[in-house]
């Protein structure tokens, strides 16, 4: 498709911000940190943690600008758009540290500024400001609809419901669907009615026990303050892909719909928020679709790789960063590491390696750096080997939310407990085969191969009037990885 | 999946077939039941890291400029003789006289740009010197005002450790706090000497390691003293950058003297108890073969020296911290050559 008038206005509009970027950067360093994730992969815990480590001072002995004590110090400013709600830093960790519970899911888009002064190896005094925002991980599913025509997304969105255990759920809106026709005269009630089904579908696909990650429209999930409004008020069509809508048609009225909520919602949001990102961490919850089994890993992977295709990944060079910049540095993180023993990270990293591997060779042909890693930007659990009979299991140990359940029985959130997960194949290649393994979507749990509890966040005791430090798991090394060439 | 995998499994802590015992507890569980054994924190262990030699710099500064300016000009005065022996070269052969030229405009430079360096290092010696003493004077006298001048200079001093920004920012937040005069030089001692006295420790102890090794196994008595030598100059070249001094040629030789009369005062008394102490009830190593024992003493010979440059180069004293003592690099030592035997 030949690129039509409106990309290239947005091509010319994110230009020129990005050369007004440059002329700011040259007086005050600027890091954009992207931090992308899908709905529950811990962006708001890991935005929360990194600057509590920064601010009020962590054990990062990997982050080398930390550990040798050149980071005089980072204090939180005010962010640069005055339209856009502050990322409630605060509440967050008193959310974490004092109600022992993890923030409730995002609703809304949120920014935060942090500014470090630093000394560089030479002695100079320097200061980085590392911008950082905060959004809800439905939304990003929308940015590959930016390609889409209505047609084509119809025809995907269709075939997609049609697979493996979407099918039962998404009954209830194909029987309506079946009664709709898409050259018929527009009609406002069967547009809403048909809307509130294909809703209904993806939200119950959201369910632990499917653990589905494609289901965009992301807004649908997550609405924020457009809940009801036309742009929302669309569903797929069953119309062939390369056909046109006839005029007055329910079909056009989707199209127009369609459209509008590109422009509307997709562009600017990806304009003001991911067009201009320098780094980028990709959080990915990898146990979430462990639990629920195959299905849920393979549609994991290709909504990464879907939303991750819109990313202006590699090597920065001076007219990129002039004109179009570029993500430089890309981190894979599989987040929750701490809700296995150690011993598995490195099999979990594999993993997750396997997930994003579109992706990172792109990155790599780019000339990015990548990197995976295993992260929990709070730890919440110890670890423990439990002895049973002749067997040794390599265990964590920690409170499990209250409502969780394993083996039958129901946590309460106050009793600790010890848990093996189950093992990580050495091979990543077998989950993804077909019938790989079990999850909560196909058998009962107490045949599922693993099981990932939710755990509570940590009891930290506080020394003085200091706010303790957030254990973590390799926290630092994100951040070295992140920006520590920048702290140089 | 093909290979065999174990499923997923949960106890809780509070049920009666499960008892949670420490990592050391050898004993063994009744029939039935399931152990859990806590592991140490890996997060709570310590993390090895790196040490970071300080890094020597040089830079280009206005005072730099000045004294070479001034040395050059001063050279030049000098160098009229010169300048009539390269006519004379000149007369001679055209070749000549542009070599004569060129050699001794190199030699000028030279001479002007290492006196420059030479004045700069003496006189940051001096600094610190005078630091110290005030710091002293401050501990007794309490004054507020002189306490806060101190620390100013102090932190003068240590902005061009990169790694001590931290402490520096700490420190400049305190700076507007009411603490009394001799507790604000303590503070500064913490905040600023902790990490500087782990690092010179650490280069006293490896100095003297390598000393008693390498008096241990040469073959010549010739080796031995140049060797000592060198590793002494080494050392308290290395501990005088740490702490702030930046000694040249001449500024090593003034730190020198300043060390050997510091040992000199106070060795004696080390001589009466802590090393003969050494020597004579740890020296296990000495009973073993006469050249170990060498080695071992010359090692604590070059500990004891170090410990008096470390007195000498600190800009502060010690009251906050403790003093690193000869026992704690003698042990060192000493186990490190148990050890290898």
């Amino acid at each position: 498709m030949p690129p039509s008038f409106q990309d290239i206005l947005e091509e010319a509009r994110l230009s020129a911000r990005a050369l007004w970027d440059y002329g700011d950067g040259l007086f005050n360093p600027t890091v954009r940190l992207g931090v992308t994730g899908l709905s529950r992969a811990g962006k708001t815990v890991f935005i929360t943690a990194l600057i509590h480590g920064l601010t009020r001072g962590g054990r990062f002995p990997v982050f080398e600008a930390y550990a040798s004590g050149r980071i005089a110090r980072a204090r939180l400013e005010p962010q640069p758009d005055d339209a856009v709600p502050r990322f409630d830093y605060e509440n967050h960790v008193r959310t974490l540290v004092e109600d022992r519970r993890w923030p409730g899911s995002t609703t809304d888009i949120s920014e935060l500024r942090l500014v470090i002064d630093y000394q560089r190896q030479n002695g100079a005094d320097r200061s980085l400001t590392l911008d950082i925002v905060d959004y809800p991980g439905e939304w990003l599913l929308d940015l590959p609809l930016l390609s889409k025509s209505f047609e084509q997304w119809s025809a995907e969105s269709l075939a997609l419901s049609r697979e493996g255990p979407r099918k039962n759920l998404a009954a209830p809106w194909h029987n309506y669907l079946a009664t709709l026709s898409a050259e018929a005269r527009a009609d406002e009630q069967a547009a809403l009615t048909s809307a509130r089904l294909f809703t209904d579908y993806l939200r119950a696909c959201r369910d632990e026990r499917f653990a589905m990650s494609l289901l965009p429209p992301g807004r649908f999930l997550m609405p924020g303050n457009l809940a009801n409004s036309p742009a929302l008020t669309f569903a797929p069509l069953d119309v062939p892909a390369d056909g046109s809508a006839p005029d007055g048609s329910l079909w056009a009225m989707m199209v127009r719909r369609y459209e509008a909520y590109k422009d509307a919602v997709v562009r600017p949001f990806f304009r003001d928020h991911f067009a201009r990102l320098d780094r980028q961490i990709v959080l990915v919850d990898a146990l979430a679709a462990f639990n629920s089994g195959p299905e849920a890993l393979h549609d994991l992977e290709a909504a990464l790789a879907g939303i991750l295709d819109c990313f202006r990944i590699g090597r920065s060079t001076f007219f990129s960063s002039l004109f179009r910049p570029r993500i430089d540095r890309i981190l894979f993180a599989a987040t929750k590491a701490d809700h296995l023993h150690h011993s598995s990270h490195d099999r979990l990293e594999a993993i997750l390696r396997r997930i994003v591997a579109r992706a990172a060779v792109r990155a790599e042909h780019e000339e990015a750096a990548i990197d995976v890693v295993a992260l929990a930007a709070v730890r919440a659990t110890r670890e423990a080997t439990v002895q049973r009979g002749r067997e040794k299991l390599p265990s964590i140990l920690g409170t499990p939310a209250a409502g969780e359940s394993a083996n039958g029985e129901c946590f309460d959130g106050e009793t600790e407990v010890a848990t093996f997960p189950g093992d990580l194949p050495a091979d990543p290649e077998a989950l993804f085969k077909g019938g790989g393994f079990r999850g909560l979507a196909s058998a009962p749990s107490e045949k599922a191969d693993f099981r990932f509890l939710r755990f509570r966040p940590p009891q930290l005791e506080r020394e003085g009037d200091a706010e303790p430090a957030l254990p973590h798991i390799r926290l630092d090394r994100a951040l070295q990885f992140l920006i520590g060439d920048r702290l140089q | 999946m093909s290979e065999k995998t174990r499923k997923p499994a949960t106890f809780k802590l509070d049920d009666a077939n499960v008892v949670v015992v420490d990592a050391d507890d050898p004993g063994r569980a009744a029939r039935g039941t399931v152990r859990i054994t806590p592991e140490a924190e890996p997060s709570q262990l310590p993390v090895p890291l790196e040490a970071r030699p300080v890094a020597a710099r040089r830079r280009f500064g206005w005072g730099t400029l000045f004294w070479i300016a001034t040395g050059g000009l001063v050279v030049l005065g000098a160098g009229l003789g010169i300048v009539k022996l390269i006519e004379d070269l000149f007369t001679r052969s055209e070749t000549l006289g542009y070599l004569g030229l060129g050699l001794a405009a190199a030699a000028g430079l030279a001479l002007a740009v290492v006196t420059g360096r030479e004045m700069f290092g003496l006189m940051r010696l001096a600094a610190i010197e005078k630091l110290h003493a005030r710091a002293a004077a401050v501990i007794t006298s309490d004054d507020r005002a002189e306490s806060r001048a101190i620390v100013e200079d102090l932190l003068k001093l240590a902005h061009q450790n990169p790694h001590l920004a931290r402490a520096r920012t700490a420190l400049t937040e305190h700076a507007g706090d009411i603490i009394d005069g001799a507790d604000m030089i303590r503070l500064a001692e913490r905040e600023l000497m902790t990490p500087l006295d782990q690092e010179a420790r650490r280069i006293v102890s490896v100095a003297a390691q390598r000393v008693s090794v390498v008096t241990a196994v040469s073959p010549r008595a010739l080796f031995d003293v140049l060797f000592v030598f060198v590793a002494a100059l080494r050392m308290i070249r290395q501990l005088a950058r740490l702490y702030g001094g930046r000694p040249g040629t001449l500024g090593m030789i003034s730190l020198l003297r300043h060390v050997i009369t510091h040992l000199a005062i106070t060795g004696g008394m080390a001589a009466g108890d802590t090393l003969l102490q050494q020597m004579l009830g740890h020296g296990i190593a000495a009973k073993l073969s006469q050249r170990l024992g060498e080695g071992v003493l010359n090692g604590l010979l070059t500990a004891r020296l170090g410990l008096a440059a470390i007195d000498v180069t600190r800009p502060l004293p010690f009251t906050a911290l403790p003093r690193p003592a000869l026992t704690d690099l003698a042990s060192d030592l000493l186990r490190k050559r148990e050890e290898e035997n």
